[in-house]
């Protein structure tokens, strides 16, 4: 008979919280995006996933192999990238148009300019976690593009087991917590967000819907249309035109990178109601 | 069962001590020690809940949806039918007017309307109903056909499904729903003479062997398409388990029992005990879908896999099913209604398919249907698995059978524990079969 509380559905265990982990570790407490992330980028649980390698969190490139790994995948490092894992390609061709209306087109990688692109691990992996934990797995990697005589290496890896054991009440249990070797202290709040600096520039239009207004101090016009500020606007008074300057980090109108990372509490301003706040009594 | 809870349902196995959370239908083995404080904690459940880690917000707000798309329309191709059932809703294919056809122009009209506002790569469903639709078969394919090219030409995904009385489909009938991947259901109540007595033809002759002889080319050539039985179960059908075996051995792909609960004569509507006999019919079944999956076996109880499914994902819903919101049914003359039973029906009315969904009475509808305003509903345990019984038969009838719901998926519950701890490797199959 349990000791413990146990989730056993899915809609139980998609809102259990695992002991020591804080509230913001519940979807409905977590803010916003989920990879680089505020709290923590979850792309870096895959990075170790096979022992002996290192792999970038976003492109499948093998950044480093353990010292102690064979040759032949010390090879790897920082030459190869990793296409398949058993049956399952990791890097596939994706098409689509380069312009709204535009025809369906090979859609070039921004990392190595080729037509392939590297799968989501979380689902491209996600049979392989649940059936080869702890067990050898074919891998296989392929050569940098830029390398003229393109070579394959085929080999033989252990997928590290994704979730902590523990004994709990003299038993032997997997928790809901990722395993320590997947992760080292300090792996997945690496590569975070920098929002107020960097991302907030990095990531317009719309994409930040909850706390990156972009569109600010919009009035309706009769004809249907409407007026407003970028938000990244420099130097706005109650008397700027609502004239929306198209995001662009060269525009010398529109705060820059160099701007943010100097003064991003005072560039950018708080909205409230969709307006630029009141100035504090001091500044009038 | 002990007492009941509005916020959890307790239920025990011998793998221990469960509870359902209301919100968000999320079920958790616990510890004797919390069952019992739950159990002495009615009015404070909350504060426990929450020193337990187990409180989140509400799932299901009072808010009605808006803007639904229509992702599934049943057309009534033909208000007429060749059988008598004395219990139909559709009044021996009527529906209480002037038997007819539906018009090509209508069809089409409908057919064009499904397929309006879905994008590539969404999923829309259309059923043919009556009457039995059978008896409109030219339209019939040619609406499969319209919508088939449709679909090529849109990347929209559609599925068909039928539900027929069984007494007119050929051999070609079934070449024609293999094609098209069709879920056909037959309607069969009972072996022999227990579904002759229920199904007559309008002279009063059985169907049931007529059924049967058309039905096994059928399940003979079933691959892409699936051929089920549906069981309308009244005081007159009470034998699930022998139904159910022997459909199951003539190779249909599921069996699937629903208690009449309401019809326009009265007749055949089920009273407290009988649908107390029922549940125990029902459970008897469950039993062996139990021992069947255990050792590995296919046993096609549909309410039963339904149920497990719907549990273990952990739906939550404020409504019964899709009626009014996603899915409607099409009247002979291209009327819009909640669904497929409230056919010329004032109550369902919901616009026309040349006009498109009349919104207001939609919004009237889902306002008013939702399952926090429904009584005894907003205080039962049962309320977002069970969303408050189908619309057309609390409407006509009321709620006769929130006992049996409850006894059913308390044995679903308790079954849902047994089936995960016994066959861990049968609930995820399980979902990844459900419909999208």
């Amino acid at each position: 008979m349990s000791k413990r509380i146990e989730a056993k559905n899915l809609s139980a265990q998609l809102q259990y919280r695992a002991a020591g982990n804080p509230p913001s570790t519940e979807p409905h407490t977590a803010i916003s995006n989920a990879f680089p992330g505020l709290e923590m980028d979850f792309r870096n649980v895959w990075k170790r996933i096979l022992v002996g390698i290192e792999l970038h969190e976003s492109s499948n490139f093998v950044v480093a192999a353990d010292d102690d790994a064979p040759p032949k995948v010390k090879q790897l490092a920082l030459h190869y990238r990793l296409m398949r894992v058993e049956d399952i390609s990791v890097m596939v061709p994706v098409t689509g148009p380069l312009y709204v209306g535009g025809p369906n087109v090979s859609l070039p990688d921004t990392t190595f300019h080729d037509p392939l692109w590297p799968l989501e691990w979380s689902n491209a992996l996600a049979k392989i976690v649940h059936e080869f934990s702890g067990k050898k797995v074919n891998c296989t990697f392929e050569s940098l593009p830029e390398d003229p005589k393109k070579k394959t290496v085929n080999v033989s890896l252990t997928v590290r087991p994704f979730f902590d054991e523990a004994d709990v009440e003299g038993e032997r249990v997997r928790r809901a917590v990722i395993a320590k070797d997947v992760a080292e202290p300090g792996a997945l709040s690496q590569s975070l967000c920098s929002p107020w600096q960097n991302d907030y520039r990095e990531c317009a239009c719309f994409y930040w819907a909850a706390t990156r207004p972009d569109y600010v101090n919009v009035e309706a016009r009769p004809d249907g249309t409407s007026g407003g500020n970028n938000w990244m606007q420099k130097e706005r008074t109650p008397q700027t035109p609502p004239v929306y300057n198209v995001d662009d980090w060269m525009d010398p109108n529109l705060l820059n990178y160099s701007d943010l990372f100097r003064d991003w509490e005072k560039a950018l301003r708080f909205i409230i109601g969709g307006k630029d706040e009141e100035p504090p009594p001091e500044a009038q | 069962m002990p007492p009941e809870q509005r916020d959890f349902h307790l239920f025990e196995t011998e793998f221990g001590a469960h509870v359902l959370l209301v919100n968000g239908s999320r079920v958790f083995t616990i510890p004797f020690e919390i069952a019992r404080a739950l159990e002495g904690y009615p009015d404070d459940s909350d504060a426990l809940l929450s020193r337990l880690g187990l409180s989140t917000p509400e799932y299901v707000t009072g808010e009605p949806p808006t803007a639904i798309p229509i992702r599934s329309l049943s057309l009534a191709i033909a208000q007429k039918c060749n059988l008598g059932c004395t219990y139909c809703y559709a009044q021996e294919g009527g529906f209480g007017s002037k038997e007819k056809d539906m018009s090509p122009e209508a069809a089409r009209a409908a057919v064009e309307l499904l397929f309006y506002e879905a994008a590539a790569g969404d999923r829309v469903q259309l059923t043919f109903l009556g009457g039995e639709p059978l008896t409109n078969r030219k339209l019939l394919r040619d609406c499969t056909e319209e919508a088939a090219a449709l679909a090529e030409a849109s990347g929209v995904r559609v599925g068909f499904s039928i539900t027929t009385n069984g007494t007119l489909l050929t051999p070609e009938d079934g070449e024609f729903f293999e094609r098209h991947g069709f879920a056909v259901t037959i309607s069969l109540d009972g072996v022999g003479q227990v579904h002759d007595r229920l199904r007559p033809f309008k002279g009063g002759r059985g169907s049931y062997d007529r059924v049967l002889a058309n039905a096994r080319p059928l399940l003979a050539m079933q691959r892409r398409m699936q051929v089920s039985a549906r069981v309308t179960v009244t005081p007159d059908n009470l034998f699930l388990r022998e139904t159910l075996d022997e459909f199951l051995s003539f190779g249909f792909h599921s069996v699937g029992f629903s208690p009449m609960l309401s019809s326009p004569t009265e007749a055949g509507e089920m009273s407290s005990a009988d649908l107390a006999a029922m549940l125990d019919q029902m459970i008897s079944c469950g039993e062996e879908f139990e021992r069947r999956v255990v050792r590995g076996e296919r046993y096609a109880f549909l309410n039963m896999s339904n149920a497990l499914a719907e549990i273990h994902k952990g739906t939550h819903r404020p409504y019964p099913c899709g009626a009014g919101a996603g899915y409607f049914g099409v009247s002979a003359e291209g009327g819009l209604y909640a669904c497929h039973r409230f056919v010329e029906d004032p109550v369902g009315a919901m616009g026309d398919v040349r006009s498109g969904v009349d919104r207001a009475s939609q919004a009237r509808w889902l306002a008013g249907r939702h399952v926090h305003l429904q009584e005894p509903c907003r205080d039962c345990w049962a309320r977002y698995m069970c969303g408050g019984g189908c619309h057309h038969e609390v409407i006509k009838r009321g709620r006769p059978a929130c006992n049996y719901i409850r006894g059913w998926l308390h044995y679903c519950l308790q079954a849902y524990i047994r089936i995960l701890e016994r066959r861990p490797d049968y609930l995820p199959q399980c979902l990844i079969r459900l419909p999208l």
